[in-house]
C-alpha cells in the first residue's frame, strides 16, 4: 500500500435497476399459471444500452421478456432480440419467494456470493472471454404478492473486489486523449461496431490505435493478436453511468477479468458513451488505472486455486438506504379496481 | 374512465376488427399513414435515431397486420429534466405569448405575460415555507423523507425491515449515493430529473401515429398517470392527453390521443408544400415528433432536427 496514498482510489458508479411493469404482469401470470409454489431460481435476461444522455445513467432494464416464456408461446422471440443495440442483454437469476417472511430471511450474503463465484468461474474458464455479457451477471430476490398486486424486491450486481482496491493514474473525456485523427477514427469504428447487429449488443471489447492513428474495435478473445504492432490498446466497455468523473459498475469485472486473465497491472480503460445514438467523444471516458502487484499476484493464487473467490459487493441500494423497493399494481392488475374504474 | 370514452373505445375497436387496413397512400391528401407506409418511417427513424428502436410487445397483444417483429417503436430512458408546468410559468413570468383563459376555448394571445395578477416579482423570489425546510436540511435524509412523502397510500413502508440481513458493504470502490450528484438545477435541492420511455404505436383506426409515455421517478420507479400529466403541456394535459390501455404494453399510460393527428399533420405538410418542400412519407415520424413536442416539449427524446425536409427548392 506504501507509496499509493496520493493517488485516488477508482471508483465505480453503482449499476441501477429499472423494472418495467411488463415484467410483474409476466411474472405474476407465470406463477398462478406455471410455477405454483415452485421457488426454484429462475435464470432471467436483463438490458442495458451505453449512457445516451449527459444528464441519466442508463439502466438494467427488466421486461416482459427477461423472464422465460410460457410453453405456449413461440421461442423465436429470443432470437428477435438479439442485435438490438438499445438492448444489451445480462444474464440474471431470480429468486422469488412464496412468503414475505420468506423473502426477508433471505440470506443476500450467500446469494451475492454464489453469483459473483459464477463470475469469478466463467473468468477461470475463458468463457468470459468468449462471451464477456456474462460479467455483468446480476441477481434478483423478490416476493409477489398476488393477493394485494404488490411486488418486493432487490437487486444485486455482484462485483469482484480487487485487495487493494486499483488507484486511478488518469481519467478525462476521451476527445482530450485521443488526437483529432485518433478521435475521429475512433467513433467511426464504435459506430459501425454498434450499427452491425453482430456486435452491436457485445459489451466489452478493445480498442486498438495504430500508430497511423487507425483505429479498430475488436473482441476482447482477440487480446493475443493485438500484442505486436498496435501504439494503443485501451480495454472498451458500453457505459451505462453518465458521471463526468467515474466509470460505471461494469468495469470492475473488466479490471478483475483483465487483472487475472492476462496479469496486467496498468490498464487504459475506455468508458463508451453516446448522444443520440452516436459515439460521443466528449462525453466517454478514457481512463488508466493501476492494480499493484500484490493484488495480481492473490488474484493468481486465486487463478491457480478456482476454491479461492474474492470477496464481492453489490447489493443495490434503495434511494440510500438498504432496503427493498416495493411497487404496488394493484391498479393495473387488481381485477375489482379495473372493474370500478371501466364502470 | 368516462363513460363516453369507454364507448367511443369499443366502437372503435369493432371498427378496427371489421375494416380493411388502409393500403393505398393518402398521405399528402389527408396527413394519414397507411401499414406500410408506418413501416418505412419507422425504418427511417430507427435509422437516422438510433436510440428508436422497434419492439415486439406483449404476444397476446400482437396485431396481425404488423409485422411480428415491428409491432410498435420505442426510446427507453428518455431525460426530462423539468416539468411542463414549471417551464410554462417561466415562459409567462418572462412575458411570453400567453394563451388567456376562456370559457369558450376562443382564448386569445397575450404577449406580454399575463396581465397583472396580485402576486409581483418580488412575491415570487420570497422563499415559500416548503423551499426553507428542504434547504435547511439538505441531507440524504431530508431528500428520502421527501419522496416517501409522494410514495402510494398502499406501499408498505419498508423502514421497518432495515438491516435485518448482514449485508455490510463497505468497500472503498463503490462510489457512494450517485443519486444525490445527479446533475441537476442548481437553484433548488429538489431531484426532478424524471425519466420516461416514449413509444409510438399504429393507430388503425385513425390510420396515424400515436405516443405513449410511461414516465419514472428520479429511482426509476413507475409515475402515476397524474404525476405524467405535469410533463404535458397544460393546454393539453387531460384533453388531448388521456390515460388509456397501451395496445402492446400492459398497464395503463398516457397518450397524445390521435383523433386531430391527421388534420395536424395535413397542415404541417401543406405549409412544407407551399414553401416548396415536397415531403417524403418516409420523414412522417420526424414531423410527427417535431409537432408531439409541442404537446411535451420538457421530453428530450430524438427526432433530429438537422435534417433536410425533403428536397428543398429554397
Amino acid at each position: 500500500m506504501a507509496g499509493h496514498e496520493s493517488r485516488p482510489v477508482l471508483q465505480f458508479a453503482p449499476f441501477q435497476s429499472s423494472v418495467d411493469e411488463g415484467f410483474w404482469h409476466r411474472l405474476s401470470s407465470l406463477k398462478l399459471n406455471k410455477l405454483g409454489i415452485d421457488d426454484s431460481p429462475i435464470p432471467i435476461t436483463g438490458f442495458y444500452a451505453p449512457s445516451a444522455h449527459p444528464q441519466v445513467s442508463n439502466y438494467l432494464t427488466l421486461l416482459a421478456e427477461s423472464l422465460p416464456t410460457e410453453p405456449c408461446e413461440q421461442s423465436s422471440v429470443a432470437t428477435v432480440i438479439r442485435g438490438n443495440r438499445n438492448r444489451c442483454s445480462a444474464p440474471g437469476i431470480l429468486y422469488n419467494t412464496n412468503t414475505l417472511e420468506g423473502f426477508h430471511a433471505i440470506d443476500k450474503q450467500s446469494l451475492l456470493k454464489a453469483e459473483a463465484k459464477k463470475v469469478w468461474e466463467s473468468i477461470h474458464s475463458g468463457e468470459a472471454e468468449e462471451d464477456s455479457a456474462i460479467l455483468s451477471r446480476f441477481l434478483l430476490i423478490s416476493f409477489a404478492d398476488l393477493k394485494k398486486w404488490s411486488f418486493h424486491y432487490c437487486f444485486a450486481f455482484p462485483a469482484l473486489v480487487l485487495d487493494p482496491p486499483a488507484t486511478l493514474l488518469d481519467l478525462r473525456p476521451a476527445s482530450q486523449y485521443f488526437s483529432i485523427q485518433e478521435a475521429e477514427s475512433v467513433s467511426a469504428a464504435c459506430n459501425d461496431w454498434r450499427n452491425s447487429s453482430s456486435t452491436a449488443d457485445v459489451p466489452f471489447f478493445l480498442l486498438s490505435i495504430s500508430s497511423n492513428s487507425h483505429a479498430t474495435v475488436r473482441h476482447l478473445k482477440d487480446w493475443e493478436a493485438c500484442q505486436h504492432g498496435e501504439q494503443k490498446l485501451l480495454f472498451g466497455f458500453y457505459d451505462p453511468c453518465h458521471l463526468p468523473n467515474n466509470p460505471g459498475w461494469p468495469l470492475r469485472n473488466l479490471l478483475a477479468f483483465i487483472c487475472s486473465r492476462w496479469k496486467l497491472e496498468k490498464v487504459h480503460f475506455f468508458c463508451y458513451r453516446e448522444n443520440r445514438g452516436f459515439a460521443d467523444l466528449g462525453f466517454s471516458l478514457v481512463g488508466e488505472a493501476l492494480m499493484s502487484v500484490p493484488q495480481v499476484e492473490r488474484l493468481m493464487k486465486g487463478w491457480e486455486d478456482p476454491q479461492h473467490i474474492p470477496s464481492a459487493v453489490g447489493w443495490e441500494l434503495n434511494r440510500g438506504k438498504k432496503v427493498p423497493r416495493c411497487i404496488s399494481l394493484a391498479k393495473s392488475m387488481d381485477p375489482t379496481r379495473l372493474a370500478i374504474s371501466a364502470a | 374512465m368516462v363513460l363516453s370514452q369507454k364507448f367511443h373505445e369499443a366502437f372503435k375497436g369493432t371498427v378496427e376488427r371489421i375494416t380493411n387496413p388502409r393500403t393505398v397512400s393518402a398521405f399528402k391528401e389527408k396527413g394519414v399513414l397507411s401499414i406500410n407506409e408506418f413501416i418505412v418511417a419507422g425504418d427511417n427513424l430507427v435509422s437516422k435515431c438510433p436510440t428508436w428502436s422497434w419492439e415486439l410487445g406483449e404476444p397476446n397483444k400482437r396485431k396481425s397486420y404488423l409485422p411480428m417483429e415491428k409491432q410498435f417503436l420505442i426510446t427507453r430512458n428518455v431525460p426530462c429534466l423539468r416539468r411542463a408546468a414549471s417551464v410554462e410559468e417561466e415562459y409567462e413570468a418572462a412575458g411570453g405569448e400567453v394563451l388567456l383563459e376562456n370559457e369558450d376555448n376562443d382564448g386569445w394571445l397575450a404577449t406580454h405575460g399575463k396581465p397583472k395578477e396580485t402576486k409581483s416579482d418580488d412575491e415570487e423570489n420570497l422563499p415559500s415555507m416548503e423551499t426553507i425546510e428542504i434547504s435547511k436540511n439538505n441531507t440524504i435524509q431530508s431528500i428520502s423523507s421527501y419522496f416517501g412523502g409522494e410514495e402510494e397510500d398502499d406501499i408498505p413502508d419498508m423502514a421497518g425491515y432495515e438491516e435485518v440481513d448482514n449485508v455490510i458493504e463497505t468497500d472503498a470502490a463503490t462510489l457512494q449515493s450517485t443519486y444525490l450528484v445527479a446533475h441537476e438545477p442548481d437553484d433548488d435541492n429538489i431531484l426532478r430529473t424524471r425519466t420516461y420511455d416514449v413509444s409510438i404505436t399504429y393507430d388503425k383506426y385513425y390510420q396515424t401515429p400515436r405516443v405513449w409515455l410511461t414516465g419514472y421517478d428520479e429511482s426509476r420507479m413507475l409515475l402515476t398517470p397524474e404525476n405524467v400529466l405535469e410533463d404535458v403541456s397544460q393546454d393539453h394535459a387531460r384533453k388531448t392527453v388521456t390515460i388509456e390501455d397501451h395496445p402492446h404494453l400492459p398497464g395503463k399510460h398516457a397518450s397524445v390521443h390521435p383523433c386531430r393527428h391527421g388534420a395536424v399533420m395535413k397542415k404541417i405538410i401543406d405549409v412544407l408544400m407551399s414553401r416548396g418542400v415536397e415531403p417524403e412519407v418516409d420523414k412522417y415520424l420526424f414531423l410527427f415528433l417535431k409537432f408531439v413536442a409541442s404537446v411535451i416539449p420538457t421530453i428530450e427524446y430524438d427526432y433530429t432536427l438537422d435534417f433536410d425536409l425533403g428536397s428543398s427548392s429554397t
